[in-house]
């Protein structure tokens, strides 16, 4: 498609009105610090804004994964999480004290436990209550819930460790009733997972406005603005009320120990008039609507760690100017970054609406990119998770594997990359010492690909997969791949305008994959369904190789020829000999017979170039469809073949072998010595080591 | 005798057998190639003839890494690791065998290096030495024990805090205990080598306890020695890394270069190595004086009829007493 129309397409598209608040919390709650109970009242507002009569409602109760060993929590984690395990002394539940309409009718004793994802009657993750009156279409219900948290020890998200409080997941969240063609549904039903080991977030957007009391020593941070402040000197308590509209989620800290920092990121000091004026051009769009706006940004950081403040706030700047950039401004006014305490770990990493956890250590050496790699990701899911409320539960690489795309090309482009990994000894960075290679994120997204590609169709439930690592590999890794040689194929300027183009199209709602399919194909305006059904949808291996590659010297014909009307026998001594003379000529000009070989390995069929290099310098360029399993090119050249690359600019991300892409017919000796060299060296010294033990 | 004439003495005394160095690099040079040439064969056969190695020349990619081990997992068999545990096995069996003859040379100052001699005292002493071995794992355990309870211990007092700083710090003193102590094992067992040639006994057991002991008590002499030679590794390694890392190892001469760099840095560590041992050769005398045998009485001098006694036709020997015909 012509530059312009894709603009235009890519304009109207990102002009779909945003979803209405659906679900909105008015919480109240105060923690006791030494139980790590949190007691609280929910009034819960909800719109039946589907066509149907809703006489049910479903209610996450994601705390109860933590209640006991018979959760389906800790059924499929096996009760340990990124290697963080529960140590099985201190359980973490939630109990609705109490549940009653507006009207005054109590609903508490018509609670019932759900299990729709796997009929585990001993989960409690799910609950369910009937209705006295149904809610009719269009109507508003509004609910009062009285409850109570014990929150766990940290070592999945969310809990407790010692006077460190992270509650996520800890109040009864209703869930998504979903209409007859919503997404994937049929007929009107709610959609409400049990809590997953690998999955959690699917909810309505919604207005939240939570008052938090705690010990007044404590510092405190949440989703949203803090809009109040009270203390309490007779209690001891502080209550900070906080509020943030148009969010899917609300999470807390408080911890007495944390540093707080709040800085600004001022858009037009952050951003150039000329990035702001490249982004309207490229997609279409005016400069007022490319323009970022300013964002609080509040660090809560460990007194350890405090050398590691200005790291933190350098990637969310980085991360708000470029996700605003490239996918729409960051519509909330703050950002809020949690750094967690030793021992907690398991709540790093951590993606809520306009919160954020961290990953970190002790003297990080700033040569390793890791703490910025994690807060850029975190900050991501603002855009992919949160804005675009895609289903994590049922397609989790919509927000892990766009979000692992998007982190890799902010890293790679502000910071180059990971860079160095964590490797001391004695605080002496031995990375460093040792010059070992700088990993850039793109390369380690494609490292973890190759090394099962194809074990799994990369859309599944989260925990239909075949085990943790798959999960992990399809859902960040494998989609991260995927949209990469996407762009490879569709060149980065259309693939940028796609990104956009999907994000502003579904921004505060709820797409499939299909719904990113269909903008792939406007955008592009390619039919690229033959890419989904392989690659998105389907588990094709892409594997191209080059096969045999010959160049044999054309010898004298033998046997017998019309030649001017004349019988001609050519024997085979006069043949021979006719080389020889040849061979002894200077001036004769040789000929080669040029063979080359591409094959298809694996059952992925994509066009592929191919690029043949004759010694003589000249180049030959074959377009081929991989649609059977080989190809054949002949070529009569008076030179040999140099070399032959299948796939030469690697569009391909997704071919899981790039070794056999290339052949050339020149030894690579300084492969053999080289590499040869340095594993002997390595092994001679391991060893040394052991023999002098000896 | 300080530590500073101990490793002189003992550098002598390597210097001037440098054969017995070769023979032990070219040891250890051996078993690593077991392991390498095929690994390396392996890999370099998927890379020798793609474009994808001049990438990785220039710059390692670790795509190419995880390629190579995804591919490998779909082998028959995967033949690394009883390759290298092969490798190590023999390493352990043969270091054992060589560290007798070059003990030996250098407990025997005065007998130079010859092949007869170096094998006949690998041969005499594998036993005694392998005995030994097996009785240092005793004290490498031990060692390894108070490490893992200063870790234990940090813990305790620091694991369930909210801070990683302590039990970093606790980690840097877990290694450097841990390391002093295997450095102690490591230099008690070679008195007790020197002991074994130089006693030519088979105690082993009592060797190890005994220079143990002998460490122990001189701690601050054998430890100098072991703190000097240790410092002298950490200087060699990083004259090592520093070269190393300038050298664009990118073509033919610059790769063998390399190569040489490397194996000059593999015998630097044999020659500390044997220094070590020559160090204990010397002290050895010093710290742990041999036991004179007693005086015995001077002898007396009793003519002798010169020349031999005539005997006579005819003459017969006349039987000792208590002996039957």
């Amino acid at each position: 498609m012509k530059l312009p129309i894709a603009i235009l397409l890519a304009g109207a598209i990102c002009c779909a009105e945003p979803s209405r608040p659906v679900a909105s919390y008015d919480i109240k709650a105060s923690l006791d610090p030494k139980t790590h109970i949190i007691t609280a009242s929910e009034e819960l507002t909800w719109l039946n804004d589907s066509p149907d009569t809703v006489s049910t409602l479903q209610f996450h109760l994601y705390m109860n994964a933590f209640r006991n060993s018979q959760s389906t929590f800790f059924r499929e984690s096996g009760g340990q999480l990124r290697g963080d395990k529960f140590k099985g002394e201190d359980w973490g539940w939630i109990e609705i004290r109490k549940m009653q309409t507006a009207g005054g009718a109590d609903l508490t004793k018509g609670l019932r436990f759900i299990h729709p994802d796997d009929d585990n009657a001993e989960d409690r993750t799910v609950a369910e209550i009937a209705l006295p009156q149904p809610v009719m279409p269009g109507e508003t219900l509004r609910l009062a819930i009285g409850f109570q948290t014990k929150l766990p020890p940290v070592f999945a998200r969310t809990g407790f460790r010692k006077d460190f409080h992270l509650a996520g997941q800890w109040f009864p969240k209703i869930g998504v009733w979903e209409k007859a063609g919503f997404r994937f549904s049929k007929q009107g039903a709610w959609n409400c997972h049990q809590f997953h080991a690998n999955s959690e977030f699917f909810a309505n957007f919604g207005n939240y406005r939570v008052e938090l009391t705690v010990p007044s020593n404590m510092v405190v941070g949440a989703t949203g603005e803090q809009i109040a402040k009270a203390a309490s000197a007779a209690a001891g308590t502080g209550t900070y009320t906080f509020q943030q509209d148009m969010v899917t989620d609300f999470v807390w800290t408080a911890q007495p120990g944390y540093l707080r920092e709040e800085r600004m990121f001022l858009a037009d000091r952050e951003t150039t008039q000329a990035e702001v004026a490249a982004a309207a051009r490229l997609h279409g769009i005016p400069e007022s609507e490319a323009r970022l706006s300013d964002v609080k940004m509040i660090a809560l950081v460990q007194p350890e760690h405090r050398e590691q403040m200005d790291r933190h706030f350098h990637a969310l700047r980085s991360a708000i100017k470029w996700f605003g950039l490239w996918y729409g401004r960051y519509p909330y006014k703050t950002i809020t970054v949690l750094d967690p305490p030793h021992g907690a770990e398991g709540a790093g990493g951590m993606e809520y609406p306009t919160f954020i956890t961290a990953g970190t250590m002790y003297k990080l050496p700033p040569e390793s990119r890791t703490l910025e790699e994690v807060t850029v990701h975190e900050f991501g899911h603002q855009f992919w998770m949160q804005l675009v409320a895609t289903n994590e539960f049922e397609e989790s690489p919509l927000d892990e594997g766009f979000n692992t795309y998007s982190t890799a090309k902010i890293m790679d482009r502000v910071y180059g990359g990971i860079g160095q990994l964590p490797l001391k000894f004695f605080g002496v960075n031995v990375y460093s010492l040792l010059k070992l290679p700088l990993l850039r994120d793109e390369s380690m997204n494609r490292a973890g690909y190759v090394t099962q590609p194809a074990i799994d169709d990369m859309l599944r439930q989260a925990w239909q997969y075949y085990d943790g690592s798959s999960y992990s590999l399809n859902s960040y890794m494998k989609m991260s791949v995927t949209l990469r040689t996407m762009e490879n194929i569709l060149g980065a300027d259309v693939m940028a305008r796609i990104m956009r183009s999907y994000h502003q199209r579904w921004r505060f709602n709820h797409p499939t994959a299909r719904d990113f399919q269909a903008v792939v194909n406007q955008v592009s305006g390619k039919n690229m369904d033959w890419f989904f059904d392989q690659f998105f949808f389907g588990n094709r291996l892409l594997d191209y190789r080059v096969g045999d590659v010959t160049s044999v010297q054309r010898k004298t014909p033998i046997g017998v020829y019309e030649k001017g009307g004349k019988t001609v026998t050519v024997t085979k001594k006069q043949g021979e000999e006719q080389d020889k003379k040849n061979d002894d000529d200077k001036k004769f000009k040789k000929e080669y017979l040029c063979t080359v070989k591409v094959r298809r390995m694996g059952d992925a069929v994509a066009p592929v170039d191919i690029v043949i290099r004759f010694k003589d310098g000249s180049t030959e360029k074959r377009a081929w469809d991989g649609e059977y399993r080989w190809v054949k090119y002949t070529f009569i050249r008076g030179s040999e073949i140099d070399w032959v690359e299948v796939d030469p600019e690697r569009k391909y991300q997704l071919d899981v072998n790039y070794a056999n892409n290339s052949w050339q017919d020149r030894y690579q000796v300084e492969v053999s010595a080289g590499w040869t060299g340095n594993l002997l060296f390595w092994m001679q010294n391991l060893l040394l080591w052991a023999t002098s033990l000896a | 005798m300080t530590s500073m004439q101990a490793i002189s003495g003992a550098s002598r005394r390597v210097a001037s057998r440098k054969l017995m160095v070769g023979i032990y690099w070219a040891f250890h040079t051996a078993l690593a190639a077991m392991v390498a040439l095929p690994l390396m064969g392996a890999a370099v056969s998927v890379l020798s003839h793609s474009r994808y190695a001049t990438e990785i020349m220039r710059g390692f990619d670790v795509m190419w890494l995880f390629e190579a081990l995804s591919a490998s997992r779909n082998l028959p068999s995967p033949m690394v690791l009883p390759l290298f545990l092969l490798a190590l096995l023999l390493a352990v069996k043969g270091g054992v065998f060589l560290n007798g003859g070059a003990v030996k040379l250098l407990v025997h100052d005065e007998i130079g290096y010859s092949p007869r001699e170096f094998y006949e005292g690998c041969g005499r002493n594998y036993w005694r030495f392998l005995r030994l071995m097996l009785y240092s794992l005793f004290f490498y355990g031990f060692a390894l024990a108070i490490g893992a309870s200063i870790t234990k211990a940090a813990g305790k007092i620091w694991g369930e805090g909210l801070e990683e700083r302590p039990l970093v710090f606790a980690g840097y003193l877990k290694n450097a205990v841990q390391i002093l102590l295997c450095g102690f094992v490591a230099t008690a067992m070679d008195y007790a080598k020197v002991r074994l040639v130089a006693d030519d006994s088979r105690q082993s057991l009592r060797a190890a306890f005994g220079s143990v002991r002998l460490a122990w008590k001189n701690k601050g002499t054998v430890m100098g020695v072991w703190l000097v030679l240790l410092l002298l590794w950490a200087a060699a390694t990083l004259v090592y890394v520093q070269v190393a890392n300038r050298i664009q190892a990118v073509t033919i001469g610059s790769i063998l270069a390399l190569i040489a760099w490397q194996q000059l840095y593999v015998l630097s560590r044999v020659w500390l190595r044997m220094t070590s041992w020559g160090a204990a050769a010397e002290l050895d005398p010093v710290l742990r004086p041999r036991q004179m045998p007693p005086e015995e009485t001077a002898p007396v001098l009793v003519e002798v009829a010169a020349g031999p006694p005539v005997l006579e036709a005819g003459a017969e020997a006349e039987p000792e007493a208590g002996t039957q015909q």
